[in-house]
């Protein structure tokens, strides 16, 4: 009797994947999947069945999901992998960790290495850089170890403000996101001050080029094919180059109109504005993110510039310990703590040092790689700042005259300053919407909840942010002090109090806290609050 | 009770949003388009025409919804939607903030059932354990089951956890269909010889809209304790699949050098699976026994008391 019942095998295209146990495949000895990962395996698939592919309803929350070590990747011939170390996120070798560490921390503080080395004194200003640079080495040590030593929390995605609160409650966390405002605002304006100064030269730039003029800032610049120039510039008054026009047919109405309409403080930062405040009123800066690489650039322009412009100038160098003279400076000042304050900054990462040690490949290299890592970044800082100040033509200037920013002491003329200027302005472009989505992600998000609350909150504090940048570039475009207040504000909370505070604390709850490091890290507490303090009476 | 008197409902019950449409979608192999995912309570109920158990129709109602509206709806059609009912199940979402009010409507639900079907069997489920940490699910269970129990008085309850993202949610839903089926009992005798008569290693009896398995023998251990959900979650996805052909599945025989197995369908409300592990036996013998089993289990159902109202179905 032939059954009427038609005779269905299964396809091996059709195969649900349900793999026998004998097929799993592994490195080790024969492993089987768990039960209920196979089980779970096989509900995922009919409940996919079940919707569209775009809907979630039945999609498995986190919760459900098993453990890395179930997770196997099936191939369509029945065998099954388990994928080594599958839950990690894309681990990365020592040397791009320390590259990115590097990466992070070189801002615009390099540019105001030299003026802060003269402004400490030659010697002391090199000994001061080392001796900071590895004082905050030792705060970041602190930083990296603070999530360690708290046991019964799975830390892996805490950042070092959850720490905080984790320590010191809501005030920690309160705190400690206030003071990481203050350096990322604090690096925005000085951004929209370098933008406006970059803009400002780039315009002068093309302008002069166009209109063949030749300029010329008086007494205050060197002869010879390298022109380094004393601008006048003193904050809180408005710009006074004395400049000469050597023009043939230049209508003086037309020069001075076009100095009224593309003044550095008084009209092209609010130029800026109609470029930037739509940039930063972006939901996603994922698009901005891309163009980081421009700052490697940039910085390795820089190096390639100081030294074309160290060996064109030559070294100019005297020695004078104590005593004031008309061309130099000593090499002990008592304005050293403006050096400390801008290298607060220059070496601040602590406020996301541990997300990016988080992806390094040996967890046990950490400290040789951070060290590395500052040590490069404390060359990079020390070869500018040593190089410019060294080269920096006294006789005829006053060593007195380095600029905060070292780019402002070349005339706008300069080809190779010019490409750099150009180059920096489009790379803070970039970055400056970058910046001002993280401080947007973290105020929103610890004040509304929400990343994105409405169109206006976002213009409201985008429109605070701009507005800082734009009356600090109208009536105070020092960027040195800028930076070095920034850097001691929050410096004092997020490098030295509250590290060492949870050293101490975590310490003396482990019962391990001995007198010597009571005593060391209390003095770092005292340093961090000195450093703050002596800023204002600079 | 004649024959053709209204049809038995299966009443799923719960609060909007407890998980009624994602658990019938699972439990029938319904497909959830995207636009019945109702984004606020369901105003109507749904009926979900599924043959259940032979001839229960399943009734899907949101019970206390946000709108005055809907209670005033329910209220008035109190009635009609209680009378006739074979089964309630009820979901409770475990992570509900408003116990008291889903107390209130369970027991109104509760109430109208004495009045209008005082035959009926009751369900609890305290749905989306999966959201309440392993080492407390027990106890909050317990805690849930001991105060359904003391409020549904008189009627007897029976309660259960679930989730759909682990076995509870099968094995509960089996539970509930094992109960519902008259002569359980009997049957699994009969399975039983029938297994050892045709030397099976397995023989399972799944209910038909479901495939939740109703009974099973098994003459040795089996290495897989998720076999049977494992076997229903393919099972429904082949229906899927043939639905889409406009072709519905009747019968599969699954073959290989270790072992050969039959699914075909058994009595009106049921399938059948065999396991053979000699592979020497032909098809067409265990077919025939297979054929020759059917017409025992059908009388064994027919049997059964006019008030189960568990029809034959001509084929």
């Amino acid at each position: 009797m032939k059954s009427k019942n038609i005779t269905l095998f299964f396809l091996t295209s059709f195969r649900p994947f349900h793999v026998e146990p004998n097929n799993i495949i592994d490195d080790g000895p024969q492993e089987k999947i768990s039960a209920e990962a196979a089980v779970l395996n096989s509900r995922l698939h009919y409940y996919s069945r079940l919707m569209g592919s775009s809907d979630r309803l039945l999609s498995p929350p986190d919760h459900v999901i098993p453990q890395p070590d179930d997770i196997y990747i099936y191939s369509p011939l029945g065998t099954a992998f388990k994928v080594p170390g599958s839950d990690h996120p894309a681990k990365n070798p020592s040397i791009i960790t320390i590259f990115a560490v590097w990466n992070t921390m070189m801002g615009t503080s390099i540019l105001s290495m030299p003026w802060g080395i003269k402004q400490a004194g030659f010697t002391l200003g090199v000994f001061i850089v080392i001796f900071i640079g590895l004082l905050m080495l030792y705060c970041c040590y602190t930083v990296l170890k603070s999530p360690k030593s708290i046991s019964h929390i799975d830390t892996s995605d805490w950042e070092f403000p959850d720490v905080c609160q984790y320590y010191f409650g809501k005030v920690g966390q309160w705190s400690s996101l206030m003071f990481s405002m203050v350096s990322l605002i604090g690096a925005m304006v000085v951004y929209w001050v370098l933008m406006s100064n970059f803009l400002f030269n780039t315009g002068q730039f093309i302008y002069n080029h166009a209109h063949n003029i030749s300029e010329a800032d008086s007494e205050f610049e060197t002869n010879g094919s390298e022109k380094v120039i004393c601008p006048n510039l003193d904050p809180g008054r408005n710009e006074t180059i004395s400049t000469l026009y050597l023009s043939d047919y230049r209508n003086t109405s037309d020069v001075s109109s076009f100095e009224q309409y593309w003044s550095k403080t008084d009209t092209v930062p609010f130029y800026l504005i109609i470029l930037l405040l739509p940039l930063l009123c972006f939901r996603s800066a994922s698009f901005f993110a891309r163009f980081t690489f421009l700052g490697t650039i940039s910085v390795v322009y820089l190096i390639v510039l100081v030294t074309v412009k160290a060996a064109h100038l030559g070294f100019h160098l005297e020695f004078h310990w104590f005593d004031k003279t008309q061309f130099y400076v000593p090499e002990f000042r008592s304005l050293f703590p403006q050096l400390t304050g801008v290298l607060t900054l220059a070496f601040f990462i602590h406020n996301c040092i541990i997300t990016l040690m988080k992806n390094n490949k040996n967890q046990e290299n950490n400290v040789r790689d951070l060290s590395v890592a500052y040590l490069l970044v404390g060359l990079t800082y020390l070869y500018v700042g040593v190089l410019i100040f060294a080269a920096f033509p006294s006789p005829p200037l006053f060593k007195d005259c380095i600029q905060p920013n070292f780019l402002d002491n070349f005339p706008s003329s300069d080809i190779m300053v010019f490409v750099a200027r150009t180059f920096l302005l489009f790379q803070m472009i970039t970055v400056y919407p970058l910046l001002g989505y993280l401080v947007r992600v973290q105020i929103m998000g610890h004040i509304f909840g929400n990343h994105y609350p409405s169109f206006f909150h976002i213009l409201a504090l985008n429109i605070v942010i701009i507005g800082a940048g734009v009356l600090m570039a109208r009536f105070y475009p020092n960027i040195g002090s800028i930076i070095r207040f920034s850097g001691a504000i929050c410096g004092l909370a997020l490098v030295f109090v509250f590290p060492a505070l949870i050293h101490m604390i975590s310490l003396r709850q482990q019962g391990k806290l001995s007198v010597v490091s009571a005593i060391f890290h209390s003095f770092l507490i005292i340093l961090g609050v000195a450093n703050l303090v002596a800023q204002f009476f600079m | 009770m004649s024959s053709t008197a209204m049809k038995k409902k299966v009443l799923l019950m719960g609060k909007s949003g407890s998980g009624k449409t994602s658990m019938r979608s699972i439990i029938f192999a319904n497909y959830i388009a995207r636009d019945t995912r109702r984004l606020g309570a369901t105003i109507d109920v749904e009926h979900s025409h599924v043959r259940f158990l032979g001839n229960l129709v399943l009734n899907l109602w949101d019970c206390g919804g946000q709108d005055t509206f809907m209670e005033n709806y329910f209220t008035s059609q109190r009635d009609n939607i209680f009378r006739n009912v074979e089964v309630l199940i009820y979901i409770f979402d475990v992570e509900s903030r408003e116990l008291e009010k889903d107390m209130h409507y369970y027991q109104s639900c509760l109430e109208a059932i004495l009045q209008n079907s005082p035959d009926a069997k009751v369900f609890c489920l305290v749905h989306k354990m999966d959201l309440v940490q392993e080492d407390q699910r027990d106890l909050i269970f317990k805690e849930r089951e001991e105060d359904l129990k003391r409020l549904s008085r008189p009627l007897a309850c029976t309660c259960f956890r679930t989730s759909i993202w682990d076995e509870t949610l099968y094995k509960a839903w089996s539970s509930i269909v094992y109960q519902l089926i008259p002569n359980v009992q009997q049957l699994e005798t009969n399975l039983r010889n029938f297994a050892q008569i045709i030397e099976a290693d397995e023989v399972l009896l799944f209910e038909r809209a479901t495939f939740l398995v109703i009974s099973h023998y098994q003459c040795k251990e089996q290495r897989d304790a998720h076999r049977f959900e494992k076997i229903s979650n393919i099972i429904k996805q082949f229906k899927l699949s043939c639905s889409k052909l406009a072709a519905s599945f009747q019968s599969m025989e699954v073959r290989n050098s270790n072992f050969a197995a039959f699914i075909d369908v058994f009595t009106s409300n049921t399938y059948v699976m065999v396991i053979m592990s000699d592979p020497s036996i032909p098809s067409a013998a265990t077919l025939i026994n297979i054929r020759n089993a059917r017409k025992h289990f059908e009388k064994l159902e027919r049997v059964d008391g006019p008030k189960h109202s568990l029809h034959m179905r001509m084929r």
